[in-house]
C-alpha cells in the first residue's frame, strides 16, 4: 500500500463517519437508513487483520453504546464479532468482487443487528421479528448499496482490487 | 479454533478478538452506576465533535424546514393580502344586499353568481338558485345597485340569467321622475360603448338631460317598477323629428356581481323603487 493510498483510505473512512453524523438523518426512516459507521468498519476489515478488525469493532461498538446506554456492551460485542468475522471470512472465502463485497456489507449489517437485538435483550416477540425480518434487511440493503457505491467510486483509493467476475 | 482461523488469523488476532469479546461482556455486565459515567465520559470527549456535527446538521435541516415554512406563510399572507380588498368589497356588497332584502320585505331568493371562465360570462350568468329554491323563468335579478338581468332558464339547483349586456335583453324604462318612457337595450357589441345601455324610443321633443336616472317602468309585467338601470350620459343617435336614443351608463357591471336577489312573481308588477338607495344623477350608483 502506497503512502498516498493510505491517506486516501483514512480520508474515505473519515468521510463515511462524517456522513453518519451529518447526512444520515436526512435519508429517511432511521430504521432503514444506511449505517455509514458500520460501513466504514466493514471497509476497514477488508484490508485489515482479524485481530485489528475486532479491536476496531470493539471501539466503534463501545462508542455507539455510549450513545445508547440502554444496551451498553451489546454494540461492542456485536461490532467485535462483525469485525473479526468479516476480516477472517474475507481472507478465507471472499473474492475481490463488487457483488461479494455487497453481500458482505448486507450480511455484516444484518448480523450486527441480530447480535445487538439478542444481546441487549430489549427486543422480544413480534418486535424482534419485525426488527430482524423487516427493518434489518432493509437497512442491510441500503448499507450494502451505499458500500458498493463507495467501492465502485473509490475502490482504487481503498486499494481494493475488484475483479470483473 | 477452526482450521481457517489457524491459517488466516494469527494467535495475536485470536487473543485480541477474545479480549474484545471479554471486554464487551464485561461492559454488558456493568451496573448502571459504573456504566453511565463511562458512557457520559465518552460522549463528552471522543464523541463530542461528532455529536456537535450531528447537532449542526439537524439545526441546518430544521432551519431549512423553518425557512420553507416561513416562505409558505409569507406566500399565504401575500395571497390573502391580494384578496383583502376584494373581500372587503364583497362584505360591503353583502351588507347592501341584506339591506335591500329587508327593504323588499318578501318575495326574493338570494343566490350566488357562479362566474365562468369564458369571455361571454358577462352576457349570461349562472346563479346558485333554481327550481327548488322557488326561482321561475323571467324573474327579475337585482343587486343593491340595480337590475342585473332576467332569469332565462331554471334548473333544479341553478338558473341561467341573461344580463342587460345580452343582445336580446330589453326592459321597459322610464326617467326617475316618470317624465320619459322608452325601451332600454344593450348599446351594441362593437366599439367603445360596448358595455353601455341605450334608451330607445324617446320622443324627439322630450329631451332627457344628462345625469337622469333611468329605472324600470313596470310596463310589460316582467320587471317591477323602480329598479335602477343606469344614468343617461349622452345622446347616441336620433331620427330627426321623430325620436332620440340616449346612452345610459349601467347601474350594474355583471362581471363584478357576486351575489344577487331573484325577485319572485309576487313582486313583479309592484313598485320597488323605495327598496333601492336613491341614485344621484351624473354619478355611478
Amino acid at each position: 500500500v502506497r503512502r498516498g493510498d493510505k491517506y486516501r483510505f483514512w480520508v474515505i473512512l473519515a468521510f463515511l463517519v462524517a456522513l453518519q453524523f451529518s447526512v444520515r438523518s436526512r435519508l429517511g426512516d432511521e430504521r432503514i437508513a444506511p449505517d455509514f459507521l458500520l460501513l466504514a468498519l466493514l471497509i476497514y476489515t477488508i484490508r485489515s487483520q482479524p485481530g485489528r478488525s475486532a479491536a476496531a469493532g470493539f471501539v466503534v461498538g463501545l462508542l455507539r453504546d455510549a450513545l445508547t446506554p440502554a444496551s451498553f456492551g451489546a454494540g461492542a460485542l456485536a461490532h467485535t464479532l462483525v469485525g473479526y468475522l468479516s476480516a477472517w471470512g474475507k481472507a478465507v472465502f471472499f473474492a475481490e468482487n463488487l457483488f461479494v463485497n455487497g453481500c458482505l456489507f448486507f450480511a455484516g449489517t444484518w448480523f450486527r443487528n441480530l447480535v445487538v437485538a439478542l444481546a441487549s435483550g430489549k427486543l422480544k416477540g413480534g418486535q424482534l421479528g419485525w426488527e430482524l425480518l423487516v427493518w434489518s434487511p432493509l437497512q442491510s440493503l441500503t448499507t450494502a448499496v451505499s458500500g458498493v457505491a463507495v467501492l465502485w467510486l473509490f475502490g482504487r483509493w481503498l486499494s481494493i482490487r475488484l475483479s470483473e467476475s | 479454533m477452526a482450521l481457517g482461523t489457524d491459517r488466516y488469523a494469527s494467535r495475536t488476532d485470536t487473543l485480541l478478538f477474545l479480549g474484545c469479546v471479554a471486554l464487551s461482556l464485561a461492559a454488558m455486565s456493568l451496573p448502571p452506576a459504573l456504566r453511565d459515567p463511562v458512557a457520559a465520559a465518552l460522549r463528552q470527549t471522543v464523541l463530542a465533535p461528532f455529536l456537535r456535527l450531528q447537532q449542526e446538521s439537524e439545526l441546518l435541516r430544521t432551519s431549512q424546514s423553518r425557512f420553507e415554512q416561513v416562505i409558505s406563510q409569507r406566500d399565504s399572507a401575500a395571497l390573502a393580502a391580494t384578496f383583502l380588498p376584494e373581500l372587503r368589497n364583497e362584505n360591503t356588497r353583502l351588507r347592501a344586499l341584506l339591506g335591500l332584502g329587508q327593504r323588499l320585505v318578501t318575495g326574493y331568493t338570494p343566490a350566488e353568481v357562479l362566474h365562468q371562465a369564458a369571455p361571454t360570462d358577462p352576457l349570461t350568468l349562472d346563479v346558485s338558485a333554481g327550481r327548488r329554491q322557488g326561482v321561475h323563468p323571467l324573474s327579475a335579478v337585482v343587486c343593491p345597485e340595480g337590475l342585473v338581468g332576467v332569469v332565462f332558464a331554471v334548473d333544479a339547483q341553478t338558473s341561467v340569467v341573461i344580463t342587460w349586456a345580452h343582445p336580446e335583453f330589453r326592459a321597459s324604462a322610464m326617467a326617475a321622475d316618470g317624465s320619459v318612457f322608452g325601451i332600454v337595450a344593450p348599446h351594441g357589441t362593437e366599439g367603445p360603448g360596448v358595455w353601455l345601455l341605450e334608451l330607445r324610443g324617446v320622443p324627439y321633443l322630450q329631451a332627457v338631460p344628462i345625469g337622469t336616472v333611468i329605472l324600470t317602468s313596470g310596463l310589460g309585467g316582467v320587471f317591477p317598477r323602480g329598479i335602477p338601470l343606469g344614468t343617461v350620459i349622452g345622446v347616441a343617435g336620433e331620427t330627426e323629428g321623430w325620436e332620440r336614443t340616449y346612452l345610459v351608463r349601467p347601474a350594474v357591471q355583471p362581471a363584478g356581481v357576486t351575489h344577487v336577489m331573484i325577485l319572485g312573481f309576487a313582486r313583479t308588477g309592484a313598485d320597488v323603487q323605495g327598496g333601492f338607495p336613491p341614485v344621484r344623477g351624473g354619478e355611478t350608483p
